[in-house]
């Protein structure tokens, strides 16, 4: 059994959910289990994390490391390879996380593995094709790293006989110079307040649709439009419309997803919804895994008709 | 100035998925292939910084002959040139041998800048821009919403999740991999088409590059044992029937939960 080095990830000062399921996977992956904190004024946290599934907790504590900065960041997880000894790297699949991990596998010339959800018999299981299809992935070679998928495995919750470290760390030649961060801004559509959300992704086809066929719906329902990225990337629709992890997390009365696919990062967005209609022409896409009601048909022909009856059962 | 974007050719994000007879991928004859979206995004912005001023912008992408199609599309859009790293040998290769490979083209090309897409849309890994950034000794952001020269390099804003953004300045060269959305991607003109025909697209082997025993499946760190069509759940009860058929049963559900 090797060592499994956790990185674990602050938000706000305090070590994330992500990190605690870090934990837990470390547990189902099997070896010794060392940990990683990262920041400036973070010995309490270390402490803490030590004591709930961190275990040995390598603390990099210094000024220049207070915001990320990927050549800060990158100095810190290498120094903590080499104190641990760890052949297993686990991060999270965060913007943190994948900004950094592949530059930790290119530097140690070792196996990457990103964006997991599951380990199964030997193996590293992820999604792919944006969520059709998955992946067992093996790995090669006695180093790797992995990032996991937030909220794929329930955090770790027992305790831990831990303690801290402190990591000298050079971060004297960082390039990247970290400027500042800036909050989302308030939107104009405040999606978390609405009962029912009509959304359309790129199988709607083009922005006149959205006019024609789900604007008309969602004012049938007295709800809001919404929409996945590619829309908004598109410029169909303005970013405010977007459901998902980089847009709102809505959890509305009923959703209805029209010519949406369900890719991870939509479905985290949505799929707190009370009730959730999905119409797709896929009878194979991710997203009827997470509706109640599912029709597999062309949207033009649904939705329409959907918006007919709605009108004529209001009388 | 000099700008090298990396790119992509991935199945259409409508093509059927069917997996190949060894179970490892899936079926590519037959399907169409396009630019990895995130990609376009790149190549765009890449054309829109030589729009402005004086900038060369090479295109690299690894892959079989069906590649010279994308690769002829961004000289269509605007490119100046292209590599096309083709050999047999490459198959099967992990996201860290096709970061070496890049790394090593872009050594010879020697740009300012580098741009990538955040992702592709096949393999999902976000792994290979950081890769060739680390491998090529420079900096690098990923997920940029916007990238504006400053100083002496680009100041770069990440997305974060929920929509909060992270600026952050990276002195070149360096390598930016952005997010989908950061422009809106021009369509190739016939003009362009035409004059595309003319550019030159070099051809390059993983031997060239010297790299011809860190490529393929046998130098692979990271394979792919299997892929399979997803577990499925419970999942949604699928209503069958006319379109009359399904939308009185949806007004009928509708009804029940009280929002009519
Ligand atoms: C860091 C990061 C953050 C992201 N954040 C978000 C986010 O916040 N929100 C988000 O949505 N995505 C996000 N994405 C993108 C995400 O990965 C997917 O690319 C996106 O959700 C796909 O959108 P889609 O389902 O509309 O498109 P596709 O996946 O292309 O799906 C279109 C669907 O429409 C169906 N269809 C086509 N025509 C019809 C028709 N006539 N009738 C019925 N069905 C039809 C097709 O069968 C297909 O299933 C993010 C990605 C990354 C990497």
């Amino acid at each position: 059994m090797g060592t499994i080095l956790i990185v674990a990830e602050l938000k706000d000062g305090s070590v994330r959910e992500a990190s605690y399921e870090l934990a837990a996977f470390a547990n189902k992956i099997g070896g010794d289990v060392k940990s990683l904190v990262i920041g400036s004024g973070v010995a309490g946290e270390a402490e803490s994390f030590a004591k709930k599934g961190g275990g040995t907790v390598y603390v990099a504590d210094d000024a220049s490391l207070a915001n990320y900065n990927v050549d800060g960041y990158s100095a810190a997880i290498r120094a903590a390879i080499d104190a641990s000894g760890a052949d297993t790297v686990l991060i999270s699949n965060t913007p943190t996380g994948w900004d950094v991990a592949p530059r930790i596998a290119a530097a140690l010339d070792a196996a990457f593995v990103s964006d997991v959800f599951n380990f199964e018999d030997g193996a590293y299981i992820r999604r792919v094709f944006n969520g059709k299809l998955d992946a067992r992935v093996k790995v090669a070679g006695d180093k790797a790293v992995v990032t996991v998928q937030p909220g794929a495995l329930p955090a770790f919750e027992g305790s831990t006989d831990g303690s801290t470290e402190t990591l000298a760390v050079d971060t004297s030649g960082a390039r990247a110079k970290f400027v500042e961060t800036k909050v989302a801004e308030a939107k104009g559509v405040d999606l978390t307040k609405a009962d029912v959300i009509i959304s359309g992704g790129r199988g709607v086809g083009d922005p006149e649709k959205f006019t024609e066929v789900i604007q008309p719906l969602a004012e049938a329902l007295g709800g809001a439009m919404g929409a996945s990225r590619p829309v908004v990337d598109a410029g169909w629709l303005p970013h405010e419309y977007q459901v998902g992890s980089s847009g709102q997390v809505v959890t509305p009365k009923l959703y209805v997803a029209c010519g949406i696919s369900g890719a991870i990062q939509h479905l985290v967005g949505m799929k707190g919804s009370n009730f959730i209609i999905a119409i797709n022409k896929d009878p194979d896409a991710p997203i009827f895994e997470v509706a109640q009601l599912g029709v597999v048909a062309d949207l033009f022909e649904v939705v329409p008709a959907l918006t007919a009856a709605l009108a004529e059962a209001k009388g | 100035m000099k700008i090298l974007v990396c790119m992509k050719q991935v199945p259409h994000q409508d093509a059927r998925l069917d997996i190949d007879g060894d179970g490892t991928w899936i079926k590519e004859d037959g399907i169409k292939f396009e630019i990895n979206s995130y990609d376009t995004f790149a190549l765009e912005e890449a054309l829109r910084i030589k729009d402005a001023g004086e900038a060369e912008v090479v295109v690299v992408s690894i892959g079989p002959d069906r590649v010279t199609q994308a690769l002829r599309t961004a000289l269509g859009m605007g490119a100046d040139r292209a590599v096309h790293v083709n050999d047999d040998a490459v198959a099967g290769s992990d996201a860290l041998a096709i970061a070496k490979l890049l790394a090593a083209v872009a050594k010879e090309e020697s740009p300012d800048l580098v741009l990538m897409g955040l992702m592709s849309d096949d393999g999902n890994a976000t792994a290979v821009a950081p890769m060739v950034a680390e491998l090529m000794g420079i900096p690098s952001a990923t997920g940029v919403m916007k990238a504006e020269a400053e100083g002496d390099g680009y100041r770069c804003e990440r997305e974060l999740e929920g929509g909060a953004l992270e600026v952050v300045d990276l002195p070149t060269p360096c390598l930016i991999a952005v997010q989908s959305g950061l422009n809106q991607v021009r369509y190739a003109s016939l003009k362009g088409i035409m004059a595309a025909k003319k550019k030159p697209i070099d051809t390059k082997g993983a031997g060239d590059l010297g790299l011809a025993d860190q490529v393929g499946t046998a130098a692979a760190k990271a394979q792919i044992e299997k892929i399979y069509q997803p577990a499925k759940g419970e999942g949604a009860e699928i209503i069958e029937g006319s379109t009359d058929e399904v939308v009185s049963q949806l007004v009928g559900k509708i009804k029940e939960l009280g929002l009519l």
